[in-house]
């Protein structure tokens, strides 16, 4: 006798579909929310595999870090520029007058437990969610991404970068320490070098004479809201006219202008992306781990009357103060009016021509080449000398500016007059951009005319034969060398394919534009 | 055209006002100019509170009355070794009378010691820049001491004998000192060249602000009170007190500062801060993702 017994577990399983009780409860989501169409465009979204895509992720989780950490440090500063005498854990200051913002920065230094390794985290992802932009701005511009139909977000790109130098200022500024305050002070005298409207926009700006006590508050409302607020709205549409107008690729196997060859958010980028983030705070933990930056307790509060030598800016603003650095102190005084050149064109004359050419340079480019086309292959840089040099131009420009804003250092570590690095750095900003674009362009060139440039060379065996005539044949592969004629694993698919896609091989996926 | 006899009798001042007013003003900045109550002379150089220095009947200086800082003239029992000493390892440049030597028509290019002081002679020795390694250059470095403590006081006492005059060998007392006062007299007073870490940094003209990291606490004194090299010599602006303060900074704080957050990057600010994060943040991530990516 026999009696069928259900399988229950068996049963229930084939009750919930064959996506388990996730797919039971993203069912009912659809039902309500109509989810899926979407759902599965985010998921099917192609991600093309090239290392150099990761360049822009390194920018996105720091901003990501920098939101958490800042929420962080906004539930112990206090945004006042108010006077409190100072007692706490750190002796040099005990009993000194010290703004309240200084004197909450200094305790959540010392006295909140992981306060100050959140405040290192914040300034150290600051620093490198700038590099990264700036790297990943390279990117895109070497490899020509910026061209018809991404000038759009070409520009928003750039925005992004603007911003993101502005609210490292502002938030550079907020300890209210010695160092900070001098490069607040040297703001407002930027400002002020503005003809004509230089004092009125001043004074607007820091509701008064410097420093007065509207800077702090003001500035704190800046960098935790309107600025970041503004940012996060922006990186949206990056990201949203990212998967719009789909990822450009490198030319290869099977890549052409109408498809994009990748893997697919789910689930090969999504576990290399989320990996990703965590290797970024990761490494940004480490760094405010073991690695100060801004000992704002040395520098002791900011006063007017004070002021500490070899003092920079942070990375982002050091192009700018070298500019200052080093322009001749040349000033118009007429009329009884004062015009000063050495401040009005370094610090906004110049910085204003560079950002300006950086936002027409996609219109540059196709009056140049009179090139209206869409584009989703990328270049290789050294098939567009002009284009590379340029960049590479202005790179060097940026550079020679970024050492120019440590010259006291330089003369200090090298034991050199400071004049002599003042000179040697007014000669390298003018010679440096006009040398390296004709190289540039000479090794673009080069590279085109070497054939099989950058790939493995092939080991030769060499024979001599009776008649004394030599013969190479290719030796045969090492095994070092065989990883390279391996294929890559099979990666299981969660979804079934849509009719309208096409496999190409392994792990990738081809979709149509 | 009339004109009143008040309009006329105010030409006269006005034109002498016009006139003269330049002259007033040149005369005035020129008194500006000169020694103020607060500056010293060569003479009593760096004599701190000099109004209640105390002297014994034949003029010697005893106390500058207060127990910051004592200074003691070095005993004259040492002339002759000094003198000795003088002509085996200064005298070469600085002449066997301690009164300088032009060299190749640069006046003082080897200074005139006499009157200095003994403190500014001690300094010098002690703190390894004297005899200098090479007589030419802009700055000597702080090195390694050539005479001992003793030898240096001998010499300072033999140039003292030739024109006593201060300020003499001081010894600070840091019992009572407060390290707040301290930093921000320092921070107002010395940061603009010896940077607000302390560790100095390059000046014009090929000289610089030297490190403190590494300096003992009468050598800050004697550097504040006699001015070294390029330094200002901080007189009637500082009190002995105020002096003790800055010292207790420097040797507790600067020389040992209560510093968390890790490795100090060589105290090179945001230089140093920009290279890490950009090599070491960037690089590593960029080379994350290119071990993540695909190379072709």
């Amino acid at each position: 006798m026999s009696v069928d017994v259900p399988n229950t577990r068996r049963a229930k399983a084939q009750a919930k579909g064959p996506f388990g009780s996730v797919g039971k409860i993203l069912d009912e989501l659809d039902d309500r929310l109509g989810v899926a169409k979407g759902g599965r465009t985010f998921m099917d979204k192609i991600f093309p595999d090239h290392w150099s895509f990761m360049l822009g992720e390194i920018a996105l989780y720091s901003f990501v870090i920098l939101l958490v950490t800042g929420v962080f440090l906004t539930l112990y500063y206090i945004p006042s520029s108010d006077l409190v005498t100072y007692h706490g854990s750190y002796l040099p200051l005990n009993g000194m007058r010290v703004s309240e913002a200084y004197a909450s920065t200094v305790n959540l230094s010392f006295a909140v437990r992981g306060g100050l390794l959140m405040r290192q985290m914040h300034h150290w992802s600051c620093d490198i969610f700038l590099g990264a932009i700036v790297v990943h701005m390279a990117r895109v511009f070497f490899t020509g991404a910026f061209r018809k139909p991404r000038e759009l977000n070409w520009s928003i790109g750039l925005t992004l970068l603007t911003l993101a130098i502005i609210n490292g200022f502002l938030g550079y500024s907020l300890p209210d320490d010695l160092i900070s305050g001098t490069g607040i002070r040297i703001a407002y005298s930027i400002v002020l070098a503005m003809p004509v409207v230089g004092t009125y926009i001043a004074f607007w700006l820091f509701g008064g004479n410097f420093p007065g006590t509207a800077i702090i508050p003001r500035f704190f409302i800046l960098h935790v809201l309107i600025i970041p607020g503004i940012m996060l709205a922006l990186v949206g549409a990056h990201l949203y006219l990212l998967v719009r107008q789909k990822h450009t690729q490198f030319p290869g196997k099977g890549r052409t202008e109408k498809n994009v060859v990748g893997s697919p958010m789910f689930p090969v980028f999504m576990a290399k992306t989320t990996g990703f983030l965590f290797i970024v705070g990761g490494i940004t933990a480490l760094l405010s781990a073991f690695a100060q930056i801004n000992p704002i307790w040395q520098f002791g509060p900011y006063e007017a009357s004070r002021i500490s030598y070899a003092v920079q800016p942070d990375l982002y603003m050091a192009f700018l103060d070298g500019a200052l650095r080093i322009w001749p102190s040349w000033t118009f005084h007429s009329f009884g009016h004062t015009i000063p050149f050495e401040v009005f064109v370094p610090a906004i004359v110049f910085p204003g021509l560079i950002f300006g050419l950086c936002y027409m340079w996609p219109t540059i480019e196709r009056i140049f080449t009179k090139d209206n086309e869409l584009h989703n292959l990328l270049d290789r840089p050294i098939n567009r000398p002009r284009r590379t040099a340029a960049g590479v131009s202005v790179g060097m420009l940026i550079a020679v500016l970024f050492f120019a804003s440590s010259t006291d250092v330089i003369a200090n570590f090298f034991h050199v007059s400071l004049e002599e690095v003042l000179i040697a750095m007014r000669v390298l900003v003018v010679i440096t951009p006009l040398i390296s674009y004709p190289v540039t362009y000479k090794i673009c060139k080069e590279l085109q005319a070497s054939k099989g440039s950058g790939k493995r060379k092939v080991a030769n065996t060499v024979t001599r034969s009776e008649e004394g005539e030599y013969v190479a044949t290719p030796a045969p592969v090492y095994v070092d060398d065989m990883h390279s004629d391996l294929a890559a694993m099979e990666v299981p698919r969660f979804i079934a394919p849509s009719p309208d896609e096409v496999e190409e091989g392994s792990g990738t996926r081809v979709v149509e534009r | 055209m009339k004109t009143s006899l008040l309009q006329r009798s105010l030409i006269l001042p006005t034109l002498a006002l016009i006139s003269l007013g330049p002259i007033v003003l040149f005369v005035g900045s020129a008194n500006a100019s000169g020694h103020t109550q607060y500056q010293t002379t060569r003479k009593n150089a760096g004599t701190p509170y000099s109004s209640i220095v105390k002297k014994n009947k034949s003029g010697v200086v005893i106390s500058y009355g207060n127990s910051a800082i004592m200074y003691n003239a070095p005993p004259s029992t040492l002339d002759t070794l000094g003198e000795a000493l003088f002509m085996q390892n200064c005298a070469s440049c600085h002449g066997a009378k301690a009164n300088g030597v032009p060299a190749n028509g640069v006046s003082a290019a080897y200074p005139d010691l006499v009157g200095l002081g003994p403190a500014t002679i001690d300094f010098w020795i002690d703190s390894g820049r004297m005899p200098a390694a090479d007589p030419r250059v802009v700055e000597a470095p702080r090195r390694f001491a050539r005479l001992t403590p003793d030898q240096a006081l001998a010499v300072a006492a033999w140039v003292n004998s030739l024109d006593p005059s201060l300020p003499d060998i001081p010894t600070p007392s840091l019992k009572n000192a407060n390290v707040a006062d301290g930093a921000a007299l320092f921070a107002l007073n010395c940061a603009a060249c010896h940077t607000i870490e302390g560790d100095g940094d390059a000046l014009a003209n090929s000289t610089f602000a030297p490190s403190l990291r590494d300096i003992p606490a009468f050598q800050v004194v004697e550097a504040i009170r006699t001015g070294p090299g390029d330094m200002p010599r901080f007189t009637g602006n500082l009190s002995d007190y105020q002096v003790r303060d800055i010292v207790d900074y420097v040797t507790t704080e600067i020389q040992h500062p209560q510093n968390p957050g890790g490795l100090g990057l060589g105290g090179l600010g945001p230089v140093a801060e920009g290279f890490v994060a950009l090599l070491l943040g960037v690089g590593v991530l960029a080379l994350v993702g290119f071990w993540v990516g695909e190379r072709e």
